[in-house]
């Protein structure tokens, strides 16, 4: 981590670990590609990288599996990914960094003090209300350093779910008073990168589009940048004809299944999830949830835990249980019969003597 | 909560609870009433026969009656059939009622499940046009009328916006399918107190009608 | 032709004399209304309720009523001419009464006034909406009900309550009393063919009615003949003559005396002559009105001539000349009676073309005058587009004349005719047989 430490742009960065002129220009094509950008954007793109002055990065994990570190570190190879690690100086990360204790803090407080106001701040894991003791750093706790750290941050970076709407600790009944980074901090810019994990190359096109034009990408109404999640798994799923054409698997390995046939009755929530999943795909292009047969969970969406269930379809609502609504029918019933019976007295035949 | 998982979840609850207390109400409130006794010899025996027989023949009125009201009568069957046929038979909508009784069944293709509701809401709104303009109708027509036919159109109308994603105000898929499922929670509410509630009372209500004919020795 | 338009304004001058009593009512408006209100809720009961629930406001019953369909004026929709009635049952006894008081308001006696010539005017109860319904609801006895209420608010109207008046203290109906009747007997027994008056032990009991008295003799003569020439042992009560009903429907009274004279004479059978108002209240409403199932059967006569003539009891002869006839079923025996077969037995039978018009049997046109119609002189106008369909029926079968089995239908068809200058006959079915009887 330290050899990352050492200042130059971002040019000279990737020089020296070797990256070719061809390789860096590939790598300014792809990311303008993904960001949706022109192709006559790609030597803007490749100057404005080159010249760059490696941006300082300051992580901070709360209430967090570490998964979405695994997401975006994990390599055999060197990957388009690691070379945005190049990239950036990445001052302060506890599972990566080699400093621990006093120094690691140390090391922190100095890379928010030569750019203050200048540096990115990437947080992962929710922030705990409940007990400010249920979550510290170094005895400090989550809420305290984030609101810290935050003042001298140029924009936010929440990475995964957790810290862009809460995640998983906020999950009924959310024991410990879990909150998202955006309910905190509402004095900088804040790009949500949410999901559990969140595609690595989300984290590398928002940093790619900031340090080529230096200002925030296109975000949603949620904060998510739209180049990734502007459409829904539904919109781009392979499966998708399956599901025009009414065909879907009833069970897991039943004869859809194996067919691959559309699994929305097993639940998928690709209709209202937005993310980039079914066309970027996990492990290198590898697969995505669908296209291994399992639905999609919605876990790039706030609360997507409290879905009333993984497995149960979109269509399908809360409806109490045959107890609930057989009470309800009952009660009913007793309230008309009630009717009807008062009504009787009042069902008296007139005589017919009057004149 | 957002708009679909509070529709999916405590409204829809709700409306359920309210559904099937308000029919339970209405049902019992009418069939347990004090009911005159007819002592007189019916000209016809078998009167349950007569009843039931009604319920099915009411629809199919003799030509010199049919005459005069083909176009309501026809196009009045053919909005329900093309209703229930998408309300049942699209695609999406089988696990909704998989989840009450525990079985599905096959469904129809989106592209038939869609152009039935194309034809049902085409209908509907023909019909509402027709009801607002014609001088009997407007005459006899209350707010139950205009309520019902709006309330069983905007399920339709939400259904179509959804899938078609003609998706107004800058409001989301996500949202539109929310507010179809709204819409559908305000038409259960809406249900048990208004004339939508013919659903149930049409049977009975033809079985009498058949049985009290009978009885005189016409046929119903 | 024209007697019978004379006629009939005398019978409708008479009864407005005697009545005039809109307006003059003894008790206070909220009075009259309580006393609708309690008719009302005396007599909805839970087939009314589940009727009531089910409409939907779908205008059908409209394309079956003759007066709407003669005029096309809203107002005349069959399911609006109970809107009063309906209001009350949903704020007095619908399950859901609670909520409704809280939305909606209450009806008034303005309202029952505004009703009275929706119920008395534009309704003569013929029962075709019944058919029409595709809820299966039952409007016209509804409109039975209707009737009631508002006569019990003294909302008769003037011609309606004269008629009734002159029931109760004169113990006639347009005149036609106790007197005439055994004149018409006298003259029928001095032509050759006797009516055995009043007598203390019979078989059969037929009754006649005012209308019969006044407007059609002939009829009390046809029927004495066929009765006599089935040898059977009859006779004929000349106390009950009103069978042309009061307010609406008999009245409980008048049930039970007949019941009580037919059961004295050990009577099993009574036969009604060809009337309309009666069949239905005594062959169905009577034994609700004494609670107990008829100890004799009631046939109209028409039906009872048809069935002889079905079971070979009865012969006659092919009319000479035949021709071609079309038969007008009597909305009270047709369509609220189950009367249909045995009418066109006797038709075929006296060797008569039977050319049925479009709407015959239980979808037949009223001929507009029944519930008492024909009386309520500012009626006439409505009375007259609602035959016109009648007219146009007639005309498309190319039959020769009419027949029928009630003299009210006979009577407003004759009324009818003469105002459009319309030549068709029209006559009597039962005046046919006797005419035919075979030795």
């Amino acid at each position: 981590m330290d050899a990352l430490n050492i200042g130059g742009t971002v040019g000279e960065q990737l020089r020296a670990q070797g990256v070719s002129r061809r390789g860096f220009m590939k790598f300014c094509a792809t990311t303008a590609s993904l960001m949706a950008l022109s192709p006559a954007l790609v030597p803007r793109i490749a100057e404005a990288l080159a010249g760059a002055k490696r941006p300082s990065v300051i992580w901070l994990p709360f209430q967090e599996c570490t998964g979405c570190t695994e997401s975006l570190t994990r390599s055999h190879a060197p990957t388009l990914e690691s070379l945005i690690f190049g990239a950036i100086s990445l001052d302060y990360h506890e599972t990566l960094q080699a400093a621990a204790g006093h120094d690691a803090e140390a090391a922190r407080n100095r890379a928010m003090e030569a750019n203050w106001g200048e540096y990115f701040l990437a947080v992962d894991g929710s922030i705990p209300l409940g007990n400010k003791g249920y979550s510290t750093i170094g005895g400090v706790s989550n809420v305290d350093l984030l609101k810290r750290v935050a003042q001298g941050a140029k924009a936010i970076v929440a990475i995964g779910t957790c810290a862009s709407f809460g995640g998983l600790p906020k999950a009924s009944p959310n024991p410990t008073g879990a909150v998202a980074v955006r309910d905190l901090i509402k004095d900088k810019p804040i790009i949500n990168v949410s999901g559990c994990p969140p595609l690595p190359m989300a984290i590398t096109g928002v940093l790619a589009q900031v340090l080529t034009f230096g200002q925030l990408p296109e975000l949603d109404h949620l904060g998510r940048p739209k180049a990734f999640y502007g459409q829904t798994i539904h919109d781009r799923c392979y499966r998708r004809p399956f599901y025009e054409r009414g065909q879907f698997a009833e069970s897991f390995d039943d004869e859809g299944a194996k067919q691959g046939w559309c699994l929305y009755k097993l639940g998928c929530k690709g209709p209202v999830t937005y993310n980039a999943c079914p066309t970027m795909k996990w492990n290198l292009g590898a697969s995505f949830p669908i296209e291994s047969g399992h639905g999609c969970i919605g876990c790039s969406e706030p609360d997507f835990w409290d879905w009333q269930g993984v497995y149960r379809p979109l269509s399908t609502t809360r409806w109490g249980g045959y107890q609930t609504l057989g009470a309800a029918a009952a009660v009913g019933v007793a309230a008309g019969a009630v009717a009807a019976l008062a009504a009787r007295r009042k069902q008296r035949p007139v005589g017919e003597d009057e004149a | 909560m957002s708009i679909l998982e509070f529709a999916r979840g405590p409204a829809f609850q709700v409306a359920l609870v309210v559904f099937a207390f308000g029919v339970c109400w209405r049902l019992a409130g009418i069939f347990l009433m004090y009911r005159r006794f007819d002592r007189s010899q019916p000209r016809q025996h078998a009167l349950i026969a007569g009843g039931v027989r009604a319920i099915v023949m009411r629809s199919l009125p003799p030509h010199e009656l049919e005459k005069k009201i083909v176009f309501q009568h026809v196009s009045g069957y053919a909005w329900h059939l093309a209703y229930f046929a998408s309300l049942l038979f699209f695609a999406p909508h089988i696990p909704f009622f998989k989840q009450f009784l525990g079985f599905g069944w096959p469904t129809l293709s989106n592209t038939v499940a869609l152009l039935s509701g194309a034809v049902a809401l085409a209908i509907l709104l023909a019909l509402l046009w027709r009801r607002a303009s014609h001088a009997v109708l407007r005459q006899i027509s209350t707010l139950d009328d205009y309520l019902s036919i709006v309330l069983s159109i905007l399920p339709l109308l939400t259904g179509f916006m959804t899938y078609a994603r003609i998706l107004p105000l800058g409001l989301r898929y996500e949202n539109m399918l929310g507010l179809h499922l709204l819409s559908i929670c305000a038409l259960l509410v809406w249900f048990p107190f208004g004339k939508l509630m013919h659903l149930f009372l049409a049977f009975p209500a033809r079985f009498q009608a058949g049985v009290l004919l009978k009885r005189k020795g016409v046929e119903a | 032709m024209s007697a019978t338009t004379a006629h009939l304004d005398s019978l409708r001058s008479a009864a407005a004399a005697l009545g005039g009593r809109v307006g003059l009512s003894r008790n206070t408006d909220a009075e009259r209304l309580d006393k609708a209100r309690a008719v009302m809720l005396g007599e909805l009961d839970g087939s009314h309720a589940a009727y009531l629930e089910t409409c939907l406001h779908c205008g059908m019953c409209a394309e079956a009523c003759h007066f709407y369909l003669g005029t096309n004026e809203a107002k005349y929709t069959p399911i609006w001419k109970v809107e009063p009635l309906k209001k009350v049952y949903q704020r007095e006894l619908g399950p859901m009464r609670w909520l409704r008081r809280m939305l909606t308001r209450d009806i008034t006696l303005a309202e029952l006034e505004a009703w009275q010539p929706l119920v008395y005017d534009s309704c003569t109860e013929c029962g075709r909406c019944d058919l029409m319904c595709p809820m299966g609801i039952q409007i016209s006895p509804m409109i039975g009900i209707m009737r009631r209420a508002l006569a019990a608010a003294d909302l008769l109207p003037a011609e309606l309550a004269g008629a009734v008046d002159e029931q109760k203290q004169q113990g006639s109906v347009l005149g036609a009393g106790r007197d005439q009747l055994l004149a018409l007997a006298r003259d029928s027994a001095a032509a050759g063919v006797p009516v055995p008056l009043d007598l203390p032990a019979a078989d059969v009991v037929l009754l006649t009615s005012a209308l019969d008295v006044k407007a059609f003799p002939d009829s009390l003569r046809a029927t004495a003949r066929i009765l006599n020439k089935l040898k059977l042992h009859w006779t004929l009560l000349s106390h009950s003559i009103d069978l042309l009903g009061s307010g609406e429907s008999l009245r409980e009274l008048h049930v039970r005396r007949i019941v009580e004279e037919i059961v004295r004479r050990g009577a099993k059978t009574l036969l009604l002559p060809e009337c309309g108002h009666a069949y239905p209240a005594l062959r169905f409403d009577s034994a609700h009105m004494i609670g107990e199932p008829l100890p004799f059967v009631v046939y109209s006569i028409a039906e009872f001539v048809g069935q002889e003539i079905q079971d070979g009891r009865l012969k006659v002869n092919r009319e000479p000349g035949g021709g071609s006839v079309t038969y007008h079923d009597p909305c009270k025996i047709g369509r609220h009676g189950g009367v249909f077969e045995e009418p066109r037995a006797a038709i075929r039978a006296l060797g008569l073309e039977l050319k049925e018009m479009e709407s015959h049997g239980r979808t037949n046109y009223c001929c507009g005058g029944g519930g008492g119609q024909f009386l309520i002189a500012r009626a006439a106008q409505l009375r007259q587009r609602a035959f016109e369909i009648k007219m146009r029926e007639v005309d498309d079968t190319g039959a020769a004349k009419v027949l029928t089995a009630c003299n009210s239908c006979r009577f407003n068809y004759q009324a009818g005719a003469a105002e459009a200058n319309w030549h068709k006959p029209i006559e009597s079915l039962v005046e046919h047989v006797a005419a035919n009887l075979a030795d």
